[in-house]
């Protein structure tokens, strides 16, 4: 097992005193599905509360003073640290699955017609949605720790604020954003590319603060 | 002799405290105290050792390893015991265990249930319902379960009662029996040393004073004893502090230098007064 797996199990040990709590966290946002009559909302509302997790490893291992521990560990810390992503990852795929599978069937129970269109744009808007809350979080909570850290939570909301702002102001859009718009094929592949570009970003940010940071 | 830590010249500036030039060697089998009143860098020291802060200048060396090229290598090696527990409180004591065992290509899972038994310690009880003492045991037993060469020890037995104490003594002595072991730990009890230390490293406020085997430390000084008159001119001049009291004086004075004060009462001195007496210059008891 590669040393980066091996921290993301340790991860897993951190926050499985909190499993409770996460397991509710992915099953809330059923209900959000139910009054809205959307899979979209449902997933979107899943990914925003789970990303909202996060910080649970952070919090764990603030409060017990783990980063001694972290500190003995015969392991890289840009492992320890990618190890963390992907622990996240995981947690955002789990959240994601519970989604795609407890919504549909609430909604059709409902008497919604759910298409796979729908669960697969929804599954990528959920996971942009995740990703870009991620991104911020992360970085802030090994800068400024499991409190402060929080503030970087509000970064991506602060941003579809301004989007929302500033998107009637804009001139009729470029060639390629229209291109991007009408294909739906086109507007997955750019998302998955935005979204591995925002992590590789923020990984070597968290990486480069973790290795200046004095124990 | 092979060492098992070599630190050389190592030096670590903070905006209020400078750790100078300290330099030490642990060789195998052997036991050795980190030694200096509070504040004086040995929590810096081990810190540096296990490059959770980054020198300023100096070399480190772990069982021949270069603590920062060589990192990983040498953590395979090392076993860390902190004063407070590093584990999630939330975990079992048998999940501590389990949760770290993957980073130890060594880990014995019996060993590690063998020594929860031999502390024992309940393997389902939380790491927060654990004393503090059964807490560092439980650190113990995981260093111990992958056959850790060189046990690192931070102020381990403060806030320990004496049995407890006794005991973590009796531990770390078995460990360095079979000579493949070797123990650096901070203490500033110093009644734990004259029990189990081989070698005592002296930090002073950042300075290295003395690193070498525990008899020559003791035998470097003696405490010299007398009526407040006796304290004489030459007296102060060679002594390396003096405590007076209205009745009298006490003094730390250099072996060498004890010849020309044979008249006075003259006793070994112990480590604490070492630790003590150098590091007050001179005080008075009123």
């Amino acid at each position: 097992m590669s040393n980066i797996l091996k921290a993301a199990k340790l991860d897993f040990s951190l926050v499985k005193p909190y499993s409770k709590v996460i397991g509710f966290t992915m099953l809330l946002p059923i209900a959000f599905a139910a009054v809205n009559r959307s899979i979209l909302t449902g997933v979107s509302f899943a990914m925003c509360f789970i990303a909202m997790t996060t910080g649970y490893t952070f919090s764990v291992t603030e409060k017990n003073s783990m980063e001694r521990l972290y500190g003995i560990l015969p392991v890289k810390k840009s492992e320890m640290v990618i190890g963390r992503y992907l622990f996240v990852a995981a947690l955002g795929a789990i959240a994601l699955a519970v989604s795609l599978i407890t919504q549909p069937i609430v909604l059709r129970a409902l008497g919604e017609n759910v298409a796979l269109f729908d669960m697969i744009s929804a599954a990528i808007g959920g996971l942009f949605l995740f990703a870009l809350y991620t991104v911020f979080q992360i970085p802030g909570y090994y800068k400024f720790g499991s409190i402060k850290g929080r503030v970087f939570l509000y970064i991506p909301v602060a941003g579809f604020l301004v989007t929302l702002f500033l998107l009637p102001k804009l001139p009729a859009g470029t060639p390629m954003i229209h291109a991007i718009a009408s294909s739906p094929a086109l507007l997955i592949v750019f998302a998955i590319v935005l979204a591995a570009v925002m992590y590789a970003v923020s990984i070597w940010f968290s990486v480069r603060i973790m290795k200046k940071k004095e124990m | 002799m092979t060492n098992y830590l070599e630190v050389k010249n190592l030096s670590k500036s903070f905006d209020h405290f400078q750790l100078h030039n300290i330099t030490f060697t642990l060789p195998k089998g052997y036991i050795m105290g980190l030694i200096g009143p509070n504040g004086s860098g040995k929590t810096t020291t081990i810190k540096l050792i296990l490059n959770m802060l980054k020198r300023d200048g100096g070399e480190i060396k772990i069982i021949g390893m270069d603590n920062i090229a060589d990192e990983q290598k040498a953590k395979a090696q090392l076993g860390v015991v902190f004063d407070t527990n590093y584990f999630s409180d939330e975990w079992k004591a048998a999940e501590a265990g389990k949760s770290i065992s993957a980073f130890y290509p060594n880990w014995n899972p019996e060993r590690f249930a063998k020594m929860l038994r031999k502390f024992h310690i309940a393997p389902e009880k939380k790491v927060k319902e654990l004393s503090k003492g059964m807490q560092m045991k439980l650190m113990l037993a995981c260093a111990f379960s992958y056959d850790a060469k060189l046990l690192i020890l931070d102020e381990p037995t403060s806030g320990l009662d004496p049995v407890s104490r006794d005991e973590l003594l009796q531990i770390l002595s078995e460990y360095i029996e079979d000579g493949e072991h070797s123990v650096l730990f901070s203490t500033h009890i110093t009644g734990d040393l004259e029990r189990a230390a081989d070698y005592i490293t002296y930090i002073s406020y950042g300075e290295l004073f003395f690193s070498g085997s525990k008899d020559e430390f003791v035998d470097m000084f003696r405490i010299i004893k007398g009526g407040i008159k006796e304290l004489s001119a030459n007296l102060r001049s060679k002594a390396v502090g003096v405590r007076t009291f209205p009745t009298g004086f006490e003094a730390l004075v250099k072996a060498e230098d004890t010849g020309a004060f044979a008249a006075l009462d003259i006793e070994p001195a112990s480590i604490d007064e070492i630790v003590v007496f150098t590091s007050r210059k001179e005080e008075a008891y009123e």
